[in-house]
């Protein structure tokens, strides 16, 4: 089965929710790295020789916005796995034959 | 058989996901974050039993997280379900993905935790990918390969005729 053969609303749900994922970790990545220091995701202290606490460097992406789309991207997989179990089974694809033989 | 003349290695080296390397690899991965949970909870069934009174402790303090305030409200008022609930979960889900049963079922479970720890412990030094958010995903990889279906007993429940009378079934199967 390919991407084309599913029907629309699982090929909608797929798409939407790995996207989620995929900007929340990958592309925000991206973006937190090119905006410069602290290149993580949590806030990072700066301290002088004394070891005291100069400055500190927050990222550029809110963690919490990185979070919040993957696990937005995790409750539209559960709505849908509510979906399925929901709706009637559908019967396996029949197989077509192929006259042509891989070599 | 495929063959491939352009890539003569592929027939000997390609690890096709019908193939029996694959089936091996995906049942490892299954009986392996079993154990961790499992370890996980029974480990804080001995040494706690059914008080493991660190769970609401836990969600309590997660403030301020992309799941807003409902941590914060299931730790003032599900203690009395997480304090057993957590050790004992943590346990079965974990027995359940060690000999595929019920294994998606299972595998939700160790989602919805693992979604709280990674969410909750906020270690973010090293960016958000860290080993919660990894075991998160060697769950949902659980799900989505239906892993209790290689070597595990969930390849034979669905067999039943119980199962077959309820297909639907298989979605918390497998």
């Amino acid at each position: 089965m390919t991407l084309k053969d599913m029907n629309p609303i699982d090929r909608a749900v797929m798409l939407v929710s790995t996207g989620l994922m995929f900007v929340g970790i990958v592309v925000l990545g991206v973006v937190e790295i090119a905006a410069g220091e602290p290149y993580s995701a949590a806030p990072v202290e700066v301290t002088n020789e004394a070891g005291e606490v100069v400055n500190t460097l927050y990222p550029a992406v809110d963690p919490n916005i990185r979070t919040g789309l993957v696990i937005a991207g995790l409750l539209i997989l559960l709505v849908w796995s509510g979906y399925k179990l929901a709706t009637p089974v559908s019967p396996p694809p029949t197989e077509e034959r192929t006259t042509s033989e891989t070599v | 058989m495929a063959y491939s003349e352009t890539n003569p290695l592929a027939e000997n080296f390609g690890f096709d996901i019908g193939g029996p390397l694959a089936a091996y690899w995906i049942a490892l991965l299954r009986v392996i974050t079993g154990w961790w949970f499992f370890h996980a909870g029974v480990t804080k069934l001995l040494t706690d039993g059914l008080n493991y009174t660190a769970g609401p402790g836990y969600l309590k303090g997660m403030t301020g997280t992309a799941l807003g305030g409902l941590p914060v409200w299931m730790g003032n008022n599900l203690a009395w379900l997480i304090k057993p609930g957590v050790p004992l979960f943590e346990a079965l889900i974990g027995l359940a993905l060690i000999f595929g049963v019920l294994t998606r079922l299972a595998a939700f479970g160790g989602v919805f935790f693992m979604s709280l720890f990674w969410v909750g412990n906020a270690g973010f030094g090293h960016g958000v990918v860290n080993s919660d958010l990894m075991g998160l995903m060697l769950f949902m990889t659980v799900i989505v390969f239906a892993a209790g279906r290689y070597y595990g007993l969930d390849a034979i429940i669905e067999k039943t005729r119980f199962v077959k009378r309820h297909p639907r079934l298989r979605y918390l199967l497998g």
